[in-house]
């Protein structure tokens, strides 16, 4: 699939009632913020907040899916801007901003269903 | 207490982590992401890559082997209870396929004390049983005070 600036893509990924417990499980990130919703909210973070790094799978697979290939993506960052917390909704949008020496770099919108940046500066490169 | 900055360029000591196909399925599930590269044999192997491969993502599995010797480094005494993630950064090179040996280094990479919280990066780097880079990842915590 060839890559062209102005490009557009979507995707979004709904976080199920235990989705912190199975990614604890698969990535080891057992924090009691995440599984521990009384410990989340001694700690002022109002209950347990999904791993951060959870939410930028599903910003990095919205990327892969519309590549089609896992291996062209070469790159992603983000800072972790808002929680994440169970039943809420996460829509991704990318946008390719420039393509130059086979490389296509997207900037992407990761929100929440109340439309509330959860990552912020993201940003992606992948083989174009 | 803020983070002592003397700890800036820290190393860590070297973790090799075996991939198995069944972890790469079961990281592949936790994040929903059903693509069968990741899952499904028969589709994998008529793939460029032959094989099953691991979601790019998968880094900060083996990565998180080097994370936790941080958390739970005495000398730095990080307050867990107060910190959240603040900012990720990964790039990847060598795709991650089942049978690989992945080895990893960090160190910290970053200090800042500010007035309300505390900010540290570690700095990861791993590489496979052939030499060939794998990723590498900036890993950016805050911790409240």
């Amino acid at each position: 699939m060839a890559v062209d600036k102005g490009q557009i893509f979507t995707g979004s990924e709904k976080v199920d009632k235990y989705r912190a417990i199975y990614y604890a499980g698969a990535s080891g990130d057992y924090n009691p913020i995440h599984i521990d919703p009384e410990f989340g909210k001694m700690v002022g973070l109002g209950g347990a907040i999904l791993q951060g790094l959870c939410t930028l799978a599903f910003t990095a697979k919205v990327v892969t899916d519309w590549t089609g290939d896992p291996g062209r993506l070469k790159k992603i960052k983000c800072r972790f801007s808002a929680p994440v917390i169970m039943e809420d909704t996460i829509s991704v949008q990318g946008n390719v901003t420039d393509v130059q020496a086979g490389r296509a770099k997207v900037e992407l919108k990761v929100v929440n269903q109340a439309g509330a940046e959860v990552l912020q500066k993201v940003e992606a490169e992948v083989d174009a | 207490m803020s983070i002592d900055t003397k700890f800036i360029g820290k190393t860590y000591p070297a973790h090799t982590y075996e991939v198995g196909k069944e972890k790469i399925k079961e990281y592949a599930k936790a994040i929903k992401n059903h693509d069968p590269h990741y899952l499904d044999d028969d589709f994998a192997k008529k793939s460029k890559y032959g094989t099953i491969i691991a979601p790019p993502t998968f880094a900060v599995v083996f990565g998180a082997h080097l994370i936790e010797p941080v958390f739970t480094d005495k000398e730095l005494n990080l307050n867990m209870a107060m910190l959240v993630h603040g900012e990720q950064e990964l790039e990847f090179f060598e795709v991650v396929k089942p049978g690989d040996s992945i080895t990893t280094t960090a160190k910290i990479s970053d200090i800042k004390n500010k007035e309300k919280l505390d900010v540290i990066s570690v700095q990861l780097h791993s590489k496979n049983q052939h030499g060939k880079d794998v990723s590498s990842g900036i890993y950016t915590f805050v911790v409240r005070k």
